[in-house]
């Protein structure tokens, strides 16, 4: 029985797809670099407004006005490696000071932005299946679930080529597919009566991809937000689909998304502070 | 806070045990992570580097520079308390109102110190910090003329333009910096220290801007301009009529209310950046509430909400002179009026010590470094807004808070300095004990004309406050001196009352030395209506007189030599005890040549003669803006009250040390060689003073 802290977290997510479906979703034709510099101007806005509602700013200013003081000291007394020392000491003690400071929009901005990241990683975080290229599904079982007969159906295009292979170590049931025919589908596994579903895309075009179904549970939940939790109860822990992480193109380099749109959000960030009046 | 505090650990906690996005956990994050990294990585870097260069540097300089001196103490702690007067602080200490002057006096020194001729603070504070009369280091006034129009120019800075300019569209682009050139010749005793490695700190001592290149750091002061690039202009924007333009240092600007909001533009400085050199300005809005007596001011990004009468923090301003740069200044503002009618008083736009459009400090980050251990703080080297209180346009209450204010600032980046000094000087000159008396003098001078009416004025004790808290901050030095340092708290100059101006100009006139162009009454400003051509003296800044000396001046016509020798002592016979017959009394005590005052190789620039005014008797305000028109003596109605622009025999400063000093009558002179002596430098042959006795 999912507890309620989960149905409301489901909830949440359902109506989290349809919003960044309906907003990034017309993002998608544009080169990846392009929507997360979009993505990452919303971002850099919106952390700016709660940092300036959440934080000391008059502290976190002086703060800053400190270690850029003794950061000038250093410069000034460079001739005298007391004072110098002196100077560095101060850096450490008011970093510290900074980064405690950092704590409270810390807080308020991890939870809203782990499940932004986490609809995002749908969108870039993965690469679409291409007809002809093979492709893994899992089925990882619950820790105490004895042995299980599971059957995967699909559709013809899907391209089932092996059978259920156990792993009895591990407690996986894999198989693994070919796709012909480019598409959306549905998985079926089924444990004796009860079956649940899985979704796979078949397409090389962006979108949103969800590798891994989850069964309840709050973290899981919070990464996976794409499609609705196992059923309460199920044998089946998870099931995933192995699509392969792409990167993005940064200027000749491929780099993971997050890594660009962290870049990307803290440049816009600091571009943006100075209009917004906030120190950060 | 503690609350969030753990919420935002089990938050990280809980993002840790995840995957894959763990690896990031949000800019809120990065804002603090990397701005930490960045800075901590940045600082082991210096740190490092510089501590491994530093055994080397050492190195360097023990091969390459003279043995160092051996110094008979560590530290040399120089407060200036600019104008404190003898005659004030004996009266104070004997009512007991200065218990650590007193004590510095009972256990050490002190003596009236004798100041410069003339006992302007710019000569005066030269002369300290180079040891030699004026003749050496070129600064004899505040300003100077220029021979060839007779205009008056800064006599200690020389701001030039730039005349090449690339244009890109509607802007030009400088092709070099402007020059900047300090006209004060000789060398300052730090940079003589500074050459055998003693580090020195000098705050704002007058005339060291553009700022001298040495072994330590130094703020600029007295000649710093303000944004606009003068020595303090103030604005004010009213709903006044329009009605005379303001004598000193002010601009007035009309405008209009409309549903309780003035809108209008704040002027800035011109725009270099741009052809025709346009002023730059920022949107002005004021939102009048009559009944909370407060207005919510906005100027350009920046919003505060002021209540009438109260003057503001420093307030930022950022002029965009053209895509990518910009100019910055500070300013404070007050509102003078609110009820029928509105004003808004914008104090003179410092430049911004955080980013200062003009080289203020040595090294140029030091007085970026400044602002960031203190705060902002005032740059414009006269910083308090006499000329605002002159006018009417301030009051008594606003000036003081404004000048304490200014004064906690330089307290601030003194005592930040004294603790980080180990060895070598420490210099800071305190302004406010100047510009109060000047202010202020009415109140304790019973017959002052400005003083009428005033008996019952809110800041009568605005004085004795004054000396009160020098004392106390004089108490806080002690606190911190340690074995070995000597403290020397000095005063350039003392003060006198300004009751009577006397326009010398016109006393030439009558005298027929000076002669004005046909159809003029020489009531036009810098000398405009004097005909050159029958004109054989003139008087010009506070206390200079000049021959009107063939091939110096543009239009001389005094031969030099026999000539200008006998007319200079005709002037100086008739000026010795030159009678106010309307008081009764002696307006000028003596006139002094300075070819017999002073030597050096910039004699040639000094005034021909000094004027040396009796107590109570000074230029008047007309004669110090070259009119020749009015009367040769009159009242001094404003609050500028006090002075010291006399002769200098009449207003020595003070000399205070923790240490006992044998020399029985220390000059301003003195101390540099002093300063020398103590870190086990001889003194220069070209430096005029002499060490001072019995200090070890």
């Amino acid at each position: 029985m999912a507890t309620f802290p989960e149905r409301a977290l489901a909830g949440l997510n359902a109506a989290l797809v349809t919003a960044f479906d309906l907003t990034l979703g017309p993002l998608m034709g544009l080169p990846p670099l392009v929507s997360l510099l979009l993505v990452s101007l919303v971002t850099a806005a919106v952390m700016l407004v709660v940092v300036a509602r959440t934080s000391n700013q008059p502290a976190m200013i002086e703060t800053k006005r400190g270690i850029q003081a003794a950061l000038f000291e250093i410069r000034l007394y460079g001739d005298q490696p007391g004072l110098m020392m002196r100077a560095f000491g101060e850096v450490l003690v008011r970093n510290g000071r900074y980064l405690l400071l950092s704590l409270v929009p810390l807080a308020w901005m991890s939870v809203p932005l782990m499940l932004v990241i986490a609809q995002l990683q749908a969108f870039y975080g993965y690469d679409g299946l291409r007809p002809g290229e093979p492709a893994l599904v899992t089925v990882q079982l619950a820790a105490d679930s004895g042995p299980a007969a599971l059957v995967l159906e699909a559709p013809a295009e899907v391209g089932l080529e092996t059978g259920a292979v156990r792993l009895a170590g591990s407690n996986e049931v894999v198989w693994r597919l070919r796709p012909t025919v480019e598409g959306a589908y549905a998985l079926t596994v089924r444990d004796g009566d009860a079956a649940v579903t899985k979704s796979l895309l078949v397409s090389p075009a962006p979108g949103r991809r969800s590798p891994l179904s989850v069964a309840t549970g709050l973290v899981d939940q919070v990464l996976y937000p794409s499609e609705a939790p196992l059923p309460a109860g199920s044998r089946i822990a998870s099931i995933e689909v192995a699509y392969p992480e792409p990167g993005v193109d940064l200027f000749g380099w491929r780099m993971h998304w997050m890594i660009v749109y962290g870049v990307l959000s803290l440049a816009c960030a600091f571009a943006l502070a100075r209009r917004f009046g906030v120190t950060i | 806070m503690k609350f969030l505090t753990t919420v935002a650990l089990a938050v990280m906690v809980l993002l840790a045990s995840a995957t894959p996005a763990s690896a990031y956990i949000g800019p809120g994050a990065g804002f603090a992570l990397m701005s930490s990294a960045f800075v901590l990585v940045t600082t082991v870097l210096i740190v490092f580097v510089t501590l491994l260069a530093w055994p080397f540097r050492a190195l360097w300089r023990a091969l390459t520079s003279p043995a160092p001196p051996k110094a008979s103490i560590t530290r040399l702690i120089v407060v200036g308390l600019d104008g404190q007067d003898p005659k004030l602080t004996d009266q104070f200490m004997r009512e007991g109102i200065l218990p650590n002057f007193s004590a510095l006096a009972a256990t050490g020194s002190y003596r009236r110190l004798a100041t410069t001729f003339p006992s302007v603070s710019p000569v005066a504070w030269s002369s300290f910090s180079t040891g030699s009369h004026p003749a050496r280091h070129n600064i004899f006034d505040f300003l100077d003329r220029d021979r060839r129009t007779y205009l008056p120019m800064l006599s200690s800075a020389h701001i030039g333009k730039v005349d090449r300019f690339l244009k890109v569209g509607r802007y030009r682009i400088p092709l070099r910096k402007p020059e900047l050139r300090l006209l004060r010749k000789s060398k300052p005793f730090w940079t003589i220290l500074g050459e055998s490695r003693i580090w020195s700190t000098v705050l704002r001592v007058p005339i060291t801007f553009p700022p001298d290149n040495f072994y330590g750091a130094e703020l600029s002061a007295m000649c710093v301009p303000d944004l606009l690039g003068t020595q303090g202009t103030f604005l004010l924007y009213t709903t006044r009529p329009q009605s005379q333009a303001f004598k000193e240092g002010g601009l007035r600007f009309s405008v209009a209310i409309e549903n309780d909001v003035v809108t209008t533009t704040l002027h800035g400085p011109d725009n270099a950046f741009v052809e025709g050199t346009p002023p730059l300005t920022l949107p002005l809005r004021a939102r009048l509430d009559r009944e909370q007596r407060q207005v919510e001011v906005t100027v350009g990004a920046h919003s505060v909400t002021l209540t009438a009468g109260t003057l503001s923090d420093w307030i930022p301003l950022t002029f965009a002179a053209m895509p990518g740069v910009s100019v910055k200044g500070l300013t404070r503002l007050l509102v003078t009026e609110l009820g029928d009618h509105f004003s808004l008083y914008v104090a003179p736009i410092n430049l911004d010590p955080d980013a200062p459009a003009m080289p203020i400090s040595h090294p140029s980050y030091f007085a970026t470094y400044l602002a960031k251990r203190v705060g902002s703080f005032a740059t414009l080297g006269l910083a308090e807004d006499t000329w605002a209180l002159n006018e009417g346009v301030t009051d008594d209450g606003t000036f003081l808070q404004q000048t304490y204010d200014i004064d906690r600032e330089r307290e601030s980046m003194f005592f930040a300095s004294l603790d980080r000094l180990r060895r070598g000087c420490l210099v800071c000159v305190f302004d406010a004990t100047d510009r109060i008396q000047h202010m202020f003098w009415r109140d304790i001078d019973p017959g002052h004309p400005a003083g009428r009416g005033r008996e019952h004025a809110p800041h009568r004790d605005a004085i004795r406050e004054l000396y009160r808290r020098n004392d106390a901050m004089v108490g806080r030095v002690r606190e911190k001196l340690r074995d070995g340092d000597v403290l020397m708290v000095i005063s350039d100059h003392g003060f006198s009352s300004f009751r009577r101006g006397v326009n010398l100009n016109q006393w030439l006139l009558r005298e027929g030395y000076l002669t004005l162009k046909p159809g003029t009454d020489g009531s036009t400003e810098w000398l405009r209506d004097v005909d050159w051509t029958a004109t054989r003296a003139y008087a010009l800044g506070l206390t200079g007189m000049f021959l009107n000396l063939h091939g110096r001046e543009a239009g001389g016509i005094v031969k030099p030599g026999a000539e200008a020798a006998a007319l200079k002592a005709e002037i100086m016979g008739k000026l010795r005890n030159l009678a106010d017959s309307e008081k009764a009394a002696v307006g000028v005590n003596e006139a002094f040549d300075t070819a017999v005052l002073y030597s050096g190789p910039y004699l040639e620039n000094a005034p021909d003669l000094i004027i040396g005014y009796n107590a109570g008797y000074r230029t008047s305000w007309d004669c110090a803006t070259g009119m020749v028109s009015g009367p040769v003596f009159e009242d001094n109605l404003k609050p500028w009250s006090g002075d010291h622009c006399i002769d200098p025999r009449l207003v020595p400063g003070v000399f205070f040390c923790n240490r006992k000093v044998t020399t029985e009558e220390p000059s301003l002179i003195d101390i540099a060689p002093t300063a020398l002596r103590l870190f086990g430098i001889t003194p220069p042959p070209h430096m005029d003073g002499r060490p001072l006795e019995g200090l070890s």
